[in-house]
């Protein structure tokens, strides 16, 4: 994404070639992780026509053969945070101060996936899985979306994010760790993990 | 006999990572980021450790039931045509 300071100057046809081959192939990962920012398909319908219409305005400010998916990626997430959670009622930011700090890796929580078995994940069904993921706050959400779904490196979700590999580390550590609670407190409620 | 004792120490002792630091490692191998060397240690260490094989497999199932259960949406049909109007309209 350092691409990004370099302007090319396409013609109108090279636009057009640009967008429809390396911008709308990815149309449904970008509104599958709109609809998982903001839970409502209209909301996601605004945010990802939001991100394509930036996409194209600033189209010179894209560098052919780089990572078309995390540039688009990028403004999504920048267009979500700048514009759409603003409007939206989404509740405030996570303080990363203490949740942050909280990784050490001189002090790997090993009990904290003691209880949670693999054959418990496995008959987890999708609704299950979902209510555990949308109950992690955005930020934390973010990461597991980014890393896990859409199988992004670290250093594409730290340009992606504007962290530094550290943090997205850190912070994925941290949203696996919420997620585990959140499977096991649901692995106990329906009594699997007996 | 020193030589021969400075190797076994080396590759008993010194070749085999600790608990602590497998688990460190765990994510950078399931997120595919370890370097050869991390991944080699790695696995050399839950060979002989099932405790954090255990914690190793389930990070791994985590991963698998993130990307293969959660249910995908279908993008709605107008969206891409309303995206393409739009452009055209403020080119």
């Amino acid at each position: 994404m350092s691409a990004e300071k370099v302007k090319q100057d396409y013609t109108n046809i090279e636009k057009e070639r640009i967008f429809e081959k390396e911008f709308l192939p990815h149309i449904s990962s970008m509104f599958n992780f709109a609809y998982r920012l903001t839970f409502d398909e209209d909301d996601a319908k605004d945010l990802v026509q939001d991100t394509y219409l930036k996409a194209f305005r600033f189209l010179n400010s894209f560098q052919q053969g780089t990572n078309a998916k995390a540039w688009l990626f990028r403004i999504l997430k920048n267009s979500f945070i700048n514009d759409f959670r603003k409007k939206s009622k989404q509740p405030p930011k996570v303080d990363y101060q203490e949740v942050e700090t909280f990784y050490n890796s001189d002090n790997v929580d090993v009990s904290m996936t003691t209880d949670l078995r693999v054959e418990t994940v496995q008959h987890m069904i999708g609704d299950e899985v979902s209510n555990a993921l949308n109950a992690l706050a955005v930020d934390f959400r973010t990461v597991i979306i980014l890393c896990d779904l859409e199988g992004f490196t670290y250093e594409e979700m730290s340009k992606i994010l504007d962290i530094p590999i550290g943090t997205v580390r850190s912070r994925l550590h941290r949203a696996r760790n919420l997620l585990k609670d959140k499977l096991r407190t649901y692995a106990k409620s329906m009594g699997y993990n007996k | 006999m020193a030589t021969n004792l400075f190797i076994w120490i080396k590759q008993n002792l010194f070749g085999q990572i600790t608990c602590q630091r497998c688990l460190e490692l765990l994510e950078l191998i399931t997120d595919g980021e370890a370097s050869p060397e991390e991944e080699r240690q790695f696995r050399k260490h839950i060979d002989d450790c099932l405790p954090c094989l255990e914690t190793y497999n389930l990070e791994k199932s985590i991963k698998e039931m993130l990307r293969n259960k959660l249910e995908k949406k279908q993008v709605p049909e107008d969206l891409i045509l309303s995206i393409k109007e739009k452009i055209r309209n403020t080119a």
